[in-house]
């Protein structure tokens, strides 16, 4: 046998059409007789919607239909899941709207102008409320709600973990108060979906072409929202431009262009504008974290508290629910923590829904578990990396079971974390930095090192995939992931290509149309490789034992002898001669009716874990508080590695996530709940020209749980640079008494910091949380909301 | 709506006659904004884009001529940056090559943002904007031009023609403070100018006030505190530039706004005054370095 393509950095096979603009996405497809779909939505946080007045933008020309809630009698919108039942959302607002961007209307026209025009036309009454915006303020008790027969804007709460004093017998308690922000999931495409209702003459009622993580969640959703049996819906994704979190399954736009195309019997299609996708696309993050970390003397940690408030948004969008889930069960990280205390308490405000941002809950974790030991390293005098290797699990200990309940698969934190030391020059940085400090330079240097652990795959943990040997001896892949940007027709042909030797441009991708690929979970929680990846293994090793079988037939021999050439073809043991290829295999087959395809669903037993460390190097302006990141390294651990080439892609792209979010992005409201942050020119989304090219590296600790021995790698960027950008800019002010900095780290914030430094009067890091806190532990029901985090899988 | 597409400036001159509330498109990246997010529905526009006149350069007795449609991208040229730096320099760090391709200088004024980025630049050079319309054809300093928050002196049926930059010997500066390198919004912005041959100095400020103006009181404190060669200016007592910096803060009347807070920005223009002030003018005794 030649050696394996598995690997190796195979170069994308989606590319060229991607490059050459061949590739489709919603807004390029031909779909004749559109109508164009314009949403009227609220520019108020909090109102009583006391008419709608359609009439003018009825009477515009080009305008098909308007239609308010009443007029399509929609049930419900469910997002991907429920946080709170009793925070139902209704598809276009009805009594109430409850953020600036809550769609009240939508107008059907013949074009997207005169769509927009019309829109402008609707005279909606709207009596205003006062808004809940800030999530900690949203929970006290005086605060306007969002849900008046809840009774509180309180959507769930919980508390896990320890019951006792977890800080007792530390010798230092260090204690902060870290904002995780809310940020824009900004995906290069927005949202976008075509509905083409009716019989496609293929037995489909409705046909949906939609840019969706999840085409067969979006099928479901529809099914069980609608009471239409799933298998007359076809819902397909053609390419898509990104998603990050922000596109799983059906959104409530979704339910209302299925909605109007069936009203009206004609398709129609609504492409989000950047604008609209900065109030409407749920938003990630959101988190304010109350960390307490008790230690000895020596570093050795003894117990972590934990209090965490997170902010749901309007409808209780479940990104709320993700404190309850991945931040809880990530809550122990990297480290021996004997005991751990959790309580979290979710708010709903008047504020775009919060939903999934790459890593969706996980980096929260990470953040402060990396901020609060580095605070530690600081009150302790030891080095941050002393500190980390002090408290490292160690690989002997794995599989291990955190105090949190959760079950690691493999791993050696200290091996990522000593390579990306090395690879920085860590010593080399630190006498730098020393001399900067005692040159008293302008520029001052900081250094942040962060070591993470996250979870990937860990929902329902199956995935559908199947091999089929076309007549041409080719090969026809199908799975149940969606990739948008990954590069899985490339991954996936490496292992068809390895495991039955056809070449991988004679192998055929087919995903992402629920009526070509009977079941799916679609693609995100990094779960793409190990799962349908696994199973397209699963699958092609079925094919060959069934080749092999053909092959001893035809050849007169026993299955067991029938060997693959090194050329791939099927040949008897030591008669090279003898050798079929797999288009006479494929046609022996055909010949049998029976043709040579497998279908193969993977179930893996649990999550995978992968981990790793991050270096930043930044330099930070004392003067004006502007911080330059120099230098990143990454050293990611996704277990056995496939495909070096799209491993580093990942590794990119998350990075540069992770320091956007660590140094300039943040969504800002007023205390009215405007937006101010609604364009890409208040946004602090950064370019190219602020990010130096990262260093990315790996370890390989495969995980026992699959055959390839992969873990995800889709989050990890995010997760690690985002706490060591953060440590980094405090590091490098460290030595003027500066503690911490809630991110964004901007030049404002870094020199306020600054400037209070040398006057004595940084703020502390500490506040005590708010009285929420008090009755966590007896919350009934919260518990619910809990478990369907568990299973979150984004 | 109705656009009309001019090819001579008489041509946009009738147009604008005939209908004065008629709204002037040059490049449109203010306008389409505008009109995107619903602040303007205009009946009317007035198309610069084939009036290639409105975007001729030209040097006229040490004066440098820009056409008001000249957009950011033509004020990298070499001609330019050579008689006027601080212009190239603002103009480089104007939004991203599609805004630098479209955008103009005759919009940028006309907007009369207090973040323009040539604001600053042009006052402290002491540029005069030249219009023509229903008034007649006439010259306004560029600080009387710049008559509020987003309101210049423009009136319904005027075109800007062109702006007049007198050309000035000596180091130009020009500092941005934002919240990224790329596609940024002016947090504060400082421009500082040296003429040598008149032996004045400019100093115009953006993003710290209702308009972009001049820092005129700090401005005449240094100017008799700079002893002047033929082509270099030094400041013998170095301590002199904190309390420079000082001044040119103190005139700074900034609000707190999702950017930044006032605070910040009056810090902002204080350290941008003294870096300026460094790169353009010697610190110590003239003679040292005189030779
Ligand atoms: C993404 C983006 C980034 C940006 N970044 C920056 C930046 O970094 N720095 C900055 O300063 N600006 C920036 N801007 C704002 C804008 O690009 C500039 O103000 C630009 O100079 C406007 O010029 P324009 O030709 O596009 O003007 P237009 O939009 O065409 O016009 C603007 C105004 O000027 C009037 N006008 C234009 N020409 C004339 C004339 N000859 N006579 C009379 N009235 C006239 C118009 O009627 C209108 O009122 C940005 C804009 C965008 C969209």
């Amino acid at each position: 046998m030649p050696g394996s393509i598995l690997g190796t950095a195979v170069v994308r096979v989606e590319d060229p059409d991607l490059l050459t603009g061949r590739a489709n996405f919603v807004d390029d497809l031909p779909i004749s007789g559109v109508l164009h779909l314009t949403f009227v939505r609220s520019p108020v946080a909090h109102a009583r919607v006391r008419s709608v007045d359609m009439a003018d933008a009825r009477a515009m020309p080009g305008v098909v239909a308007v239609f308010a809630a009443e007029d399509l009698g929609l049930p419900p919108y469910q997002g991907l899941m429920v946080l709170n039942p009793a925070c139902e959302r209704q598809p276009l607002a009805t009594d109430k709207v409850r953020f600036v961007g809550d769609a009240v209307a939508v107008i059907a026209a013949e074009s997207r102008a005169a769509a927009i025009d019309a829109a402008e036309a609707v005279v909606v009454d709207y009596d205003e409320l006062p808004p809940a915006i800030d999530p900690e303020r949203a929970l006290a008790p005086d605060a306007p709600l969002q849900f008046e027969a809840l009774g509180t804007n309180r959507a769930a709460a919980m508390h896990a973990g320890s019951d006792d004093d977890v800080l007792a017998g530390s010798d230092v308690v260090v204690r902060g108060r870290f904002e995780n922000q809310r940020i824009a999931v900004m995906p290069m495409e927005a949202s976008a979906i075509a509905v083409v209702p009716g019989d496609d003459g293929n037995g489909h009622d409705l046909t949906v072409y939609v840019s969706t993580q999840m085409p067969h969640g979006v099928a479901n959703k529809l099914s069980e929202t609608l009471g239409l049996p799933v298998e007359t819906i076809r819902v397909i994704a053609p390419h898509v431009g990104g998603a990050f979190g922000g596109k799983p399954g059906l959104a409530a736009e979704h339910l209302v262009a299925v909605g109007v195309a069936r009203h009206l019997g004609r398709p129609v299609k609504w492409i989000e504008t950047r604008s609209e996708n900065l109030v409407a696309m749920p938003h990630g993050r959101g988190q304010v974290q109350y960390v307490e970390l008790g230690c000895k003397h020596d570093g050795t940690i003894v117990g972590l508290r934990l209090r965490i408030v997170g902010d749901a948004g309007a409808y209780a969008g479940f990104g709320g629910a993700l404190a309850l889930g991945p931040t809880r069960i990530m809550a122990q990280g990297v480290y021996r923590i004997p005991a751990i205390s959790f309580d979290a308490a979710v708010a709903v405000t008047n504020t775009t829904p919060m939903g999934a941002f790459r890593g969706a809950g996980r980096p929260e974790a990470a953040a402060l578990l990396e901020r609060i030991v580095d605070l530690a390293a600081d009150e302790l005098d030891i080095d941050p990396v002393d500190m980390r290797r002090r408290n490292f699990l160690q690989p002997s200990d794995f599989p291990f079971t955190t105090v949190v309940g959760t079950t690691y698969d493999s791993g050696d934190y200290e091996a990522a974390l000593n390579e990306a030391l090395r690879h920085a020059g860590y010593d080399e940085l630190r006498a730098e930095q020393r001399q900067r400090r005692m040159r008293g330079d302008r520029w001052q240097l900081g250094i942040g090192v962060s070591a993470y652990v996250e979870v990937t795959a860990g929902g329902a943990g199956s995935e559908f995939a199947s091999v089929t040997i076309d007549t041409d001896g080719g090969a026809t892949i199908r799975v149940g992931t969606s990739a948008h940007g990954q590069g899985h027709a490339t991954s996936f042909a490496m292992i068809v290509a390895d495991r039955l030797g056809i070449a991988m441009d004679q192998v055929r991708f087919v995903q992402s149309d629920t009526s070509e690929v009977p079941r799916g979970g679609g693609t995100g929680g990094s779960r793409s490789l190990q799962l349908a990846g696994n199973a397209v293994v699963g699958a092609a090793d079925l094919v060959l034992e069934r080749a092999r079988q053909l092959a001893a037939q035809l050849l007169e021999a026993n299955p067991d002898d029938i060997v693959m050439t090194d050329d791939g073809r099927l040949a008897v043991a030591g008669v090279p001669a003898s050798a079929l290829s797999w288009e006479r295999v494929a046609a022996a087959a055909a010949d049998a009716n029976e043709p040579l395809a497998a279908e193969f669903d993977f179930r893996q037993e649990g999550a995978t874990f992968p981990f790793g460390a991050h270096v930043a190097v930044v330099e930070i302006d004392v003067d004006t508080g502007a911080v330059r990141l120099l230098r990143h390294i990454a050293v990611d651990d996704c277990g056995r590695i496939l495909n070096p080439l799209l491993v580093a892609g990942q590794q990119h792209g998350g990075i540069a996530q992770g320091v956007a979010q660590a140094l300039w992005e943040q969504y800002v409201y007023d205390e009215q709940g405007n937006p101010l942050t609604s364009n890409l020119a208040d946004y602090g989304m950064p370019s190219a020209a602020e990010l130096p090219s990262f260093e990315t590296l790996n370890t390989e600790t495969p995980t026992p749980l699959n055959g390839l021995g992969a873990k995800g790698i889709g989050e990890s960027g995010t997760i690690g640079s985002m706490p060591a950008v953060q440590n980094a800019v405090i590091d490098g002010l460290s030595y003027l008494g500066v503690r911490h900095i809630d991110m964004p780290c901007s030049p404002q914030r870094v020199w306020s910091a600054i400037r209070d430094a040398r006057a004595g009067t940084l703020p502390p890091v500490w506040r005590e949380p708010p009285p929420v806190f008090n009755s966590t532990r007896d919350t009934a029901g919260a518990g619910v909301a809990a478990e369907a985090a568990d299973d979150i899988d984004i | 709506m109705a656009v009309l597409l001019p090819t001579t400036i008489d041509e946009t001159l009738a147009a604008l006659a005939a209908t004065p509330a008629a709204l002037v498109l040059a490049g449109g990246t203010d306008v389409m904004v505008d009109v995107n997010e619903g602040r303007r529905r205009p009946e009317h526009v007035v198309c610069l884009r084939r009036v290639e006149t409105l975007r001729a350069r030209s040097v006229e007795n040490g004066t440098l001529v820009l056409g008001a449609a000249t957009t950011y991208t033509e004020l990298l040229e070499p001609e330019i940056a050579a008689v006027a730096p601080a212009i190239t320099d603002a103009a480089r760090t104007v939004g991203s090559p599609q805004i630098r391709n479209a955008g103009t200088i005759g919009g940028n004024l006309a907007t009369a943002s207090p973040a323009g980025d040539t604001l600053p630049v042009l006052l402290a050079l002491g540029a005069s904007v030249e219009i023509d319309g229903p008034a007649g054809r006439r010259r306004i300093a560029l600080q009387d031009f710049l008559v509020g928050p987003k309101r210049s002196a423009l009136e319904p049926g005027d075109l800007m023609i062109a702006v007049r930059i007198p050309i000035r010997r000596g180091p130009q500066e020009y500092l941005k403070v934002g919240t990224r390198n790329a596609m940024v919004i002016a947090v504060a912005s400082l421009a500082l100018v040296v003429d040598l041959d008149a032996r004045t100095v400019g100093i115009g400020l953006g993003s710290v006030g209702p308009t972009a103006f001049l820092a005129a009181a700090a401005a005449e404190w240094l100017t008799p505190r700079l002893v002047w060669a033929d082509d270099r200016v030094s400041l013998p007592q170095a301590a002199d530039a904190a309390t420079f910096a000082g001044l040119v803060a103190a005139a700074a009347q900034p609000i707190d706004d999702h950017r930044s807070t006032a605070r910040y920005r009056t810090h902002a223009i204080e350290v941008m005054a003294s870096r300026a002030l460094r790169r353009a003018v010697q610190f110590g005794a003239p003679h040292r370095a005189a030779t």
